[in-house]
């Protein structure tokens, strides 16, 4: 591990190969934690926008009714969802508790993260 | 490192979730109108809501952003001058952000 360049210890935690649950749990973990840090201070640009009064933010909600926007607010709410679900997951087995259901408990905050994803878009498209 | 994850973690489920509702069901129209958002931020109750969740979601998202690079094996002296930047970002960053809300709402 140590011989190892930076960029070879960047793959090994995105290598999902020959990964179980937890692995892979552990992957998507990473990568919606970043997407997610991304996404706070584009939050926070998006503040700045507001503070500089009404046109500003009028061109800002037209920019994003765009239907890209809509695409970008599925994988924002499967993130924040996983990310969300799948902390409650760890921070179950970190107690201590119900290590050998590690594996089941993956897909069933895999498959909530997707069920409520396609709630939440659907609501989004139906509001307009 | 990992309890204070976990708790602010924890915080942030609750935190978020008043956001979301707040903003998309309470308020009305879902602010998509500059006034209804002044409206809103000026509420204090929401303006103290808004600067806890943003205290909590910066420091969760920075402790998650030094347990990533920490799994590149760092050395101790990096990661002391890691936890000094992240430190020094977050106090940044939950600054400016409390004061652009307080320009927009006051």
């Amino acid at each position: 591990m140590d011989n190892q360049t930076t960029w070879q210890k960047i793959w090994a935690w995105i290598d999902y190969r020959g990964r179980r649950e937890g692995g892979i749990g552990f992957i998507l973990m990473r990568l919606t934690a970043i997407g997610l840090v991304v996404y706070l201070l584009l939050h926070l640009t998006m503040l700045t926008n507001l503070a500089r009064g009404p046109e500003a933010w009028d061109g800002f909600i037209h920019l994003v009714e765009h239907p890209f926007f809509i695409l970008a607010d599925a994988v924002l709410i499967f993130g924040l969802l996983y990310h969300a679900i799948n902390g409650i997951r760890v921070g179950i087995l970190g107690l201590g508790w119900g290590s050998r259901l590690q594996a089941p408990l993956f897909w069933g905050a895999f498959a909530l993260t997707v069920i409520l994803t396609v709630a939440a878009v659907a609501a989004i498209v139906s509001i307009g | 490192m990992w309890i204070w994850q976990a708790i602010t973690g924890a915080l942030l489920l609750v935190l978020l979730g008043v956001h979301m509702v707040a903003q998309h069901f309470v308020a009305p129209t879902g602010l998509r109108f500059y006034t209804d958002v002044v409206a809103y931020l000026a509420n204090p109750w929401i303006f103290a809501l808004e600067t806890v969740f943003l205290g909590v979601v910066i420091t969760h998202a920075l402790m998650g952003v030094r347990a990533i690079i920490l799994d590149l094996a760092i050395s101790e002296k990096a990661d002391l001058l890691l936890k000094r930047v992240l430190v020094v970002v977050g106090v940044v960053l939950f600054i400016y952000g409390v004061y652009v809300t307080g320009m927009i709402a006051f």
